[in-house]
């Protein structure tokens, strides 16, 4: 088998590392909607993983260092902070509500011992700063141990503070708040690989900021037609190439890309590249319009991909060609004939997210069920895995799921008529280097890790 | 007549959507409201090619008619008498007032209190207008607005929107739904069919049908 992929597909070598969730069993109650998980990333090394909820909490996970002393226990993850990002706001202008969800988070690449990251909900955007205090000064001279100003009479002689070690204390601090940029809502964010700037989406429009400047921003995308009665689509999601600091893509709800150069104008109205397959006529249908729409895109780690996720199914695209993607993935093909039904439950404008994993050989996405997909690129091989507690045992090994559409049916095969549309993995994400993958269902993390071939060659 | 139901049931959910999706905290989204009216207008034109296709086999009768008659007419010669021209945009101004009449007086437990002389009088003062060439679905939501305009004071109470969403980002919005989506409740399909079933589904299109109209240009017009 090759290295770089998880392996074997098909047996389920993929273990539960760390599950975290509620501690009772399971209710057939849904979870306070301020816990349910709404991003999920890692940082750039993977030793640190973010999610955000509903709430506008983030919680920070930091994988153990694997020790020596006991081998099988692989690095776990475990909480290292917690922090309320976003509040309920109001706009009493508008009468509007602001929904403190947290849509997205995104890690700046560490430049020194602190870390930092972005999280945004609708319409704000604040840069966090996250250092660790393991030292405390002690020995002052006019301050006594607890603070207290010391009587000068009885200070006699003079002492240099000394740093002692304490117990880790994480703290976070907002650096920056980057507000009052969009009148719509923002559905992503991301920096740039210069390390200074950032893009910020939403429906129509997407800014530029300089991260050390919260006051200005630059639009450098703006599809709000002259009338608005014109409008036909909107933009989905962006982000930025990850090796050239000029090039981004933006994804539409009419299911194209377009790649724009800042190089070319201040204003990237105009599309370097536009991706877009043309319909499949046999595929038409009532709602073809709207499981078009691009829910998330995602350059490969080289670069020279990109990879899509609409209603049912996940594409790569090469940049060098326009046409058409190189590869579309089914993930849940047999929903194609219940449309209609996952209208009435709103289920059809779910948004998905995708993720590649650190080779580029293998990508993965959530459906329902609690169930997540991944697709081998080489060896066109796919595996249907589920996120439940009777899993994820610590050290328990996945078993593949099928859904049968009818004609013979398995023993452990579900049906589609009896999937749960309540239970959705909307959000997952994998370790940039390492087969180490976080997968959100609803107000639980699942983490798991593919034992065989953990690390990528 | 299974496509028409289906598209009409369609645009029903279409139009709860779109106004529970008010209610939601973080308001109005643009992404949810443009694929909504996607589906809407989808639904529109199967529902209009679907009833096009319905009435084709049937004999063409002269579209002419005058308005009393209308409100006497029986059901049965309503549905011949609407095999108007192939043409489905043509036709459907006057099914659309024929049936209103009807309606209006032969389900007024159904639908929301229209004063029957008001709506007589204000259809035809439309009509004679002779201005409204083309764009059917100007006319036709012109019509429906004269008439909300007379029986605004009678829209049922159940269904007062919140008063702290009322107004906000989307007034011509929230008005726009408070008008109608109170008259398409009351004119459910679910209702009992009084009419024979070729008629039934019709007292209830009419209002979605309008509304749609008024409805597909309020989403975006935002």
């Amino acid at each position: 088998m090759p290295s770089g992929t998880l392996a074997p597909l098909g047996s389920g070598s993929g273990s539960a590392l760390s599950y975290w969730g509620p501690n009772e069993p399971h209710l057939p109650v849904s979870p306070p909607t301020a816990d349910i998980i709404s991003t999920v990333e890692f940082n750039h090394t993977g030793e640190l993983l973010a999610t955000g909820d509903k709430g506008g909490r983030v919680v920070i996970f930091q994988r153990e260092p694997e020790s020596k002393n006991a081998p099988h226990s692989q690095g776990e993850y475990d909480v290292y902070s917690t922090f309320q990002s976003h509040e309920p706001e109001f706009d009493y202008l508008k009468s509007l509500e602001i929904e403190e969800k947290i849509n997205k988070i995104k890690w700046l690449p560490q430049q020194n011992a602190a870390h930092s990251l972005l999280s945004t909900n609708d319409k704000t955007i604040k840069l966090w700063k996250i250092t660790e205090r393991d030292k405390r000064p002690e020995g002052y001279n006019l301050k006594d141990e607890e603070g207290k100003l010391k009587d000068l009479s009885t200070v006699t002689s003079l002492q240099v503070p000394v740093l002692k070690p304490m117990d880790l204390m994480v703290e976070v601090s907002p650096r920056r708040v980057f507000a009052n940029g969009h009148t719509y809502h923002i559905n992503s964010i991301s920096v740039n690989s210069d390390c200074e700037t950032y893009m910020s989406a939403d429906d129509l429009r997407i800014n530029l900021w300089h991260l050390a400047i919260t006051d200005r921003s630059f639009n450098i995308v703006d599809i709000k037609p002259a009338n608005m009665e014109d409008l036909t689509e909107v933009i989905t999601a962006s982000e930025f190439h990850p090796h050239h600091c000029n090039l981004f893509v933006y994804s539409s709800s009419k299911g194209s890309l377009r790649l724009c150069d800042m190089r070319a104008a201040a204003l990237c109205d105009k599309h370097s590249k536009l991706f877009e397959e043309p319909e499949d006529p046999s595929n038409r249908s009532f709602f073809s319009e709207i499981i078009s729409s691009v829910s998330d895109v995602k350059f490969s780690h080289s670069g020279r991909y990109m990879l899509t996720r609409d209603y049912l199914t996940v594409k790569v695209w090469d940049l060098n060609m326009e046409a058409r993607p190189i590869e579309t993935y089914q993930v849940h093909d047999y929903l194609r004939s219940k449309l209609c039904s996952l209208y009435e439950n709103d289920c059809i404008f779910d948004k998905f997210e995708c993720a590649w994993n650190g080779s580029d050989s293998v990508i993965m996405t959530g459906a329902y069920n609690n169930f997540f997909r991944m697709f081998d690129r080489n060896t066109k091989r796919d595996v249907t895995l589920e996120a439940s507690r009777e899993s994820s045992k610590p050290r328990a090994v996945l078993k593949p799921r099928r859904v049968c559409v009818g004609g013979k049916r398995r023993r452990d095969d579900i049906s589609v008529d009896s999937l749960d549309f309540t239970k959705k993995i909307l959000h997952t994400a994998w370790h940039p280097a390492e087969n180490i993958i976080a997968i959100a269902a609803t107000n639980n993390l699942y983490i798991f890790q593919d034992k065989v071939n953990s690390e990528m060659h | 007549m299974e496509v028409q139901k289906e598209a009409q049931r369609i645009m029903t959910l279409s139009v709860w959507k779109m106004y529970h999706s008010r209610m939601q905290r973080g308001g109005l989204r643009l992404h949810r409201s443009l694929q909504l009216s996607l589906v809407m207008r989808s639904a529109r034109e199967l529902y209009l090619s679907a009833k096009v296709e319905a009435h084709e086999p049937e004999v063409p009768l002269p579209p002419v008619r005058s308005p009393d008659p209308r409100l006497h007419q029986s059901w049965e010669a309503e549905a011949v008498a609407e095999a108007a021209p192939p043409d489905g945009e043509q036709s459907s101004p006057e099914p659309m007032d024929t049936r209103e009449a009807p309606r209006a007086e032969e389900t007024p437990a159904l639908c929301a209190p229209r004063p029957t002389k008001v709506s007589r009088k204000r259809r035809n003062s439309s009509l004679s207008d002779g201005g409204d060439v083309g764009l059917v679905p100007s006319k036709k939501a012109r019509l429906e607005e004269e008439e909300e305009e007379g029986a605004s004071s009678e829209v049922p109470d159940r269904l007062q929107p919140p008063p702290a969403q009322a107004e906000g980002a989307f007034p011509n919005l929230a008005r726009v739904l408070q008008r109608r989506f109170s008259g398409l409740l009351n004119c459910s399909p679910a209702a009992p069919p009084t009419a024979p079933p070729a008629c039934e589904a019709k007292p209830a299109c009419r209002p979605a049908d309008s509304m749609l109209n008024v409805l597909v240009r309020a989403v975006v017009a935002f």
